[in-house]
């Protein structure tokens, strides 16, 4: 069981800087977590001071059920692996792993038993003897994973590192990490700000901004379920469009979207959860995936300015109105004209419209006040 | 989420915010770093803030072997002052020094600008490396070598006088000339010197980015226009914090050569405020009030003299010191 | 990427205008006189040393040695002087190296961790020496209340911390140490005193050269707080034998015997001898550690 709880974790900084807010949040024994969000959003701190880099200026972190906000880095029974691997680069990649164990005053022969068991499982046995100068970027990583590895971790924290990498080799070591997961089985948290990283990576995701939890959920959640506006476009890839000056509309004990002024009828789902949260009738946002526009039909119209091939499918930004939208058009079924400066038709399934509330910029259907207010935002549940 | 915690023993420290405790434990972490720094901190106080104390002596009737402060010492406020300052010494020396100092910078401060900038401009790098190596080679002979050679070379028995004696001509060793001293001192300084001072805008010069030199390039600029308008501006930062600190040296130029090079026969022109501190405090009958009085006058104006170069550095532009 | 750095040698071979080909032949001109104006005093020594003394003393070495003698160089080895003054100052540079890396190095790595307690009193302590001194004779009282006149101490424990290289230290851990390198260390569970030891000390090599080098060559150029604290002659160090070689009084011209002349002819040798024997180990050791030396300059730069 390493079980690891923020309880309103708390960052404030001598300049009285806020960096992290109140984060609380539970990490269940062997999942795997990923922090996300844009630089200096406060994902790296709220790392950091798991990791007992940083001071907590306030709140309770448990591992294990243990109290360990007074305790030392090296006594909280975690590991991390490092953005720029922090490997020391005057010891072997032998001395650079034991070394945890040698402070640790671990028998010689136990630490060359762990030593070598570890390198086995992450094929680096043949470097042992090297510098960490005489290795590649991903054996590297590896090194600087198996350093962690050889602790045996409660908790394992890796600080974004996948970002020394060029994009190739990190598409292959996210896959290893997955793969490495399933090996060591144990409690990861993982700090990242590529979207794509902690899609693949997380068991459940932490959106981070300004200092601020904006939502935690699984990699589906987040995704169809965005709890407000910043979620919706920082999870997906394109990023999604929003429909500014849309109006949610209530006839006939129906709710419609209009955008554009063309009136979509919402489908049941969202009539249910609309009139469950007792929603009147407001501006707000519309937001589309680009993977849920169809192109060729429909009554709301755009001109594009950009086409790009991208093989399997056309990535084509057009202009309607004051918004751009971004549509993906997969290359088999294209029987549009996407040539620059056309006007085309398109339109979308009424039940894959996002629906923000213009002025707050929630979710009018995900958005749960009560977790939000107790800084855990989830996607409101509906049974 | 609230169940998960509820779950948790009782924690032993329920608040533990900016406590006491938490800087105890901060302060124990870091105490190693005090230790580490503590003989750094006696060295300093020993050789550097004991003199600073001991120059109280200057305001006081101070003999050899009194305490600096007890109850017989003799408060005599600004009298040594005044005495240097009409000391009919006093003008001599502070020309002195100033124009040793004046000169010495007018000759010593571009001139190892000039020498990175054209060794920057040789077309062949390893060239340039091993001309650097023999320029900087003089800075590691030592003083007393440094005069020494000045004395074989222009010295009463020196290359010069030799040559001289050879074709028949009468020669006046330099160094018992009033009017050689400056030169000689200056010059000889900037000979040992210049390659050292060199190395830091060479370095700078070095970290110029060569896209900026093509970009150049391309827009037709020759080597020299190169030289004017791509290397000289990337040493500018460099130049203006040298210039700082040269300015606040002005009127500090040590006792140590100039003692070398001392005669009887150039006293006039190489007795500076610097070797006057020292024959008066510590030759023949020392008066070390008198001698401390005017060292730290000469401190003072070159702790003023830095104030004020970097004050209108700071107002001119963004370089300064602090 | 590979075929990018291709056209280098190209450009190289780019043809030069007429302008350009003027200024790199001015400038070519220029650095060699200025490497003549620095090589000559150096090779005239030299040649002067092993020269006849007659021909020098006549005028007659110039260019080339005449006479091709090495008798200057077999009277040094029996001036027993210039031996006890090279084993002193082998001595007093050696202990101030040593000393000085103890107190420079640890003190450098506590003053540029933001946790140093009282990091800004500490700054401000140091900063002060460096622009505000008491002057030479307050110094001077100091060490004879430590006590140390005449003794080896009064030029050693002065001179084993420079605030400068204190800074120059503080700069390079700073800019040179990884941040992310110490946070591992004190997860990988490692104290102050062992993360200097086992991470930092092993990557300061460069550093410690460099102020190794400053203080060594400091220690063996300085004359004057010998010359002031010294009073025994077994203690002088080489420069201040040296001194008393080279810098003859200008103003006292001796009588004109015989003997005298002879003296005069072998001290003159003896002059030229010395400043080889005594600038050979400096100037030997210099090109290698050149590096550390332009490194050490540039270290000290970033202060500001």
């Amino acid at each position: 069981m390493s079980e690891v709880i923020l309880k309103d974790l708390k960052k404030v900084y001598d300049n009285k800087v806020t960096a992290v807010h109140d984060v609380n949040l539970t990490i269940q024994d062997k999942e795997f977590i990923v922090l996300v969000g844009p630089s200096g959003c406060g994902k790296s701190t709220t790392l950091r001071m798991v990791a007992g880099l940083e001071e907590i200026s306030d709140g309770e972190l448990y591992i294990d059920g243990r109290l360990v906000n007074e305790v030392a880095p090296k006594d909280r029974d975690i590991a991390m692996v490092f953005q720029n691997y922090a490997l020391y680069p005057h010891m072997t990649v032998y001395d650079n792993m034991a070394f945890a164990l040698k402070l640790r005053k671990v028998k010689k022969a136990d630490i060359d038993k762990k030593v070598r068991e570890v390198a086995e499982i992450l094929d680096i046995t043949q470097y042992l003897k090297r510098k960490p100068k005489a290795l590649s970027g991903g054996q590297r990583q590896r090194v600087a994973i198996g350093r962690a590895m050889v602790r045996d971790p409660k908790v394992f924290l890796m600080d974004e590192p996948l970002s020394n990498l060029d994009a190739k080799l990190r598409n292959q070591m996210r896959a290893e990490i997955i793969k490495l997961r399933s090996r060591i089985n144990t409690t990861f948290m993982y700090v990242t700000h590529d979207q794509t990283e902690a899609m693949t990576l997380g068991d459940r995701i932490v959106i981070m901004k300004d200092g601020f939890v904006n939502q935690i959920g699984t990699p589906q959640e987040v995704f169809n379920r965005p709890v407000n506006l910043f979620v919706a476009g920082f999870i997906g890839m394109p990023v999604m469009n929003f429909f500014d000056g849309c109006k949610l509309l209530l006839e006939n004990g129906k709710y419609f979207a209009e955008i554009r002024g063309v009136k979509f009828e919402l489908d049941e789902f969202q009539q249910k959860a609309l009139k469950q949260n007792g929603v009147k009738p407001c501006d707000i946002v519309a937001g589309i995936r680009p993977q849920h526009v169809t192109v060729g039909s429909g009554d709301l119209t755009a001109t594009i300015e950009v086409s790009e091939m991208m093989g399997s499918e056309y990535n084509i930004h057009a202009r309607s109105g004051e918004d751009e939208v971004v549509m993906l058009i997969p290359t088999v079924d294209l029987t549009t004209d996407v040539s620059i400066g056309r006007n085309i038709r398109f339109t979308t399934k009424p039940g894959l419209i996002q629906l923000f509330d213009k002025a707050t910029g929630n979710n009018l259907i995900w958005y749960d006040a009560d977790s939000a207010a107790n800084n855990a935002p989830v996607c409101k549940r509906y049974d | 989420m609230d169940a998960a915690t509820g779950t948790l023993k009782a924690p032993v420290l329920k608040k533990p915010g900016n406590s006491a405790s938490r800087r105890l434990r901060n302060f124990k972490e870091n105490a190693p770093f005090l230790l580490m720094i503590l003989p750094a901190v006696v060295v300093v106080f020993l050789f550097c803030y004991l003199p600073i104390y001991g120059v109280l002596i200057a305001f006081q009737d101070f003999m050899p072997g009194d305490e600096i402060l007890s109850e017989n010492t003799i408060w005599v406020g600004f009298d040594n002052f005044t005495r240097f300052f009409n000391d009919p010494q006093f003008w001599p020396l502070m020309k002195n020094t100033f124009l040793i100092c004046i000169f010495g910078f007018i000759i010593g401060f571009p001139l190892p600008i000039l020498i990175a900038l054209t060794l920057n401009a040789l077309k062949s790098k390893k060239v340039g490396k091993s001309l650097q190596t023999i320029f900087t080679a003089p800075h590691f002979i030592s003083l007393v070598v440094l005069v020494g050679m000045l004395q074989l070379f222009f010295g009463s028995d020196g290359l010069l006088a030799s040559i001289a004696a050879h074709f028949g001509g009468s020669y006046k060793s330099l160094f018992l000339k009033d009017s050689a001293f400056r030169p000689l001192y200056i010059l000889s300084s900037n000979w040992q010197d210049f390659g050292w001072s060199a190395i830091i805008y060479i370095a700078a010069l070095s970290n110029v980015d060569p896209q900026q030199h093509e970009a150049a390039i391309l827009d037709g600029a020759s080597r020299f226009q190169r030289v004017i308008h791509v290397d000289l501006p990337a040493i500018m930062p460099m130049i203006s914090v040298m210039l700082i600190m040269s300015i606040g040296g002005l009127m500090g130029v040590g006792y140590e050569k100039a003692l070398l090079m001392q005669t009887d026969g150039n006293l006039h022109t190489s007795e500076l405020v610097s070797t006057y501190v020292y024959k008066q405090g510590l030759t023949g009958i020392p008066d070390q009030a008198y001698a401390a009085a005017i060292g730290l006058f000469n401190s003072v104006i070159n702790v003023v003299l830095l104030i004020i170069a970097n004050t209108t550095s700071k107002k001119f532009s963004e370089n300064s010191l602090w | 990427m590979e075929k990018a750095l291709k056209p280098k040698k190209k450009r190289n071979a780019l043809r030069d205008t007429v302008g350009d080909k003027i200024f790199y032949t001015i400038n070519a001109i220029f650095l060699g006189l200025v490497a003549l104006i620095v090589l000559y005093p150096l090779y005239f020594i030299v040649i002067a040393s092993i020269s006849n003394t007659d021909a020098v003393l006549g005028g007659k070495v110039i260019l080339y040695p005449v006479d091709i003698n090495f008798d200057g160089y077999a009277r040094i080895l029996e001036h027993t002087e210039i031996w006890r003054g090279y084993l002193n100052t082998l001595i007093y540079t050696g202990l101030t190296v040593v000393l000085a890396l103890l107190v420079t190095i640890p003190a450098g790595w506590a003053l540029s961790r933001k946790t140093l307690p009282g990091k800004k009193l500490f700054m401000i302590f140091f900063i002060i020496p460096m622009f505000f001194g008491g002057g030479l004779i307050p110094f001077y009282n100091v060490m004879n209340s430590l006590g140390l006149i005449n003794s080896m101490w009064a030029i050693i424990l002065p001179s084993i911390l420079s605030v400068w290289n204190l800074f120059m230290c503080k700069t390079f851990f700073e800019s040179s140490i990884p941040g992310g390198l110490i946070e591992a260390a004190k997860i990988d569970g490692a104290g102050q005193w062992r993360t200097f030891g086992s991470v930092v000390i092993p990557l300061s090599k460069a550093v410690i050269a460099v102020m190794a080098l400053y203080y060594a060559v400091g220690q063996w150029n300085s004359y004057f707080s010998a010359m002031i604290f010294l009073q025994d002659e077994e203690k002088y160090p080489l420069q201040l034998v040296l001194k008393e070689i080279l810098i003859a009084s200008e103003s006292t011209v001796g009588g004109s015997g015989e003997t005298m002349l002879e003296q005069f002819r072998l001290a003159n040798q003896l002059k030229y001898v010395s400043v080889i024997a005594s600038s050979l180990p400096v100037l030997c050791l210099y090109p290698f550690v050149q590096k550390y030396f332009a490194q050490g300059v540039m270290i000290g730069s970033l202060k500001e």
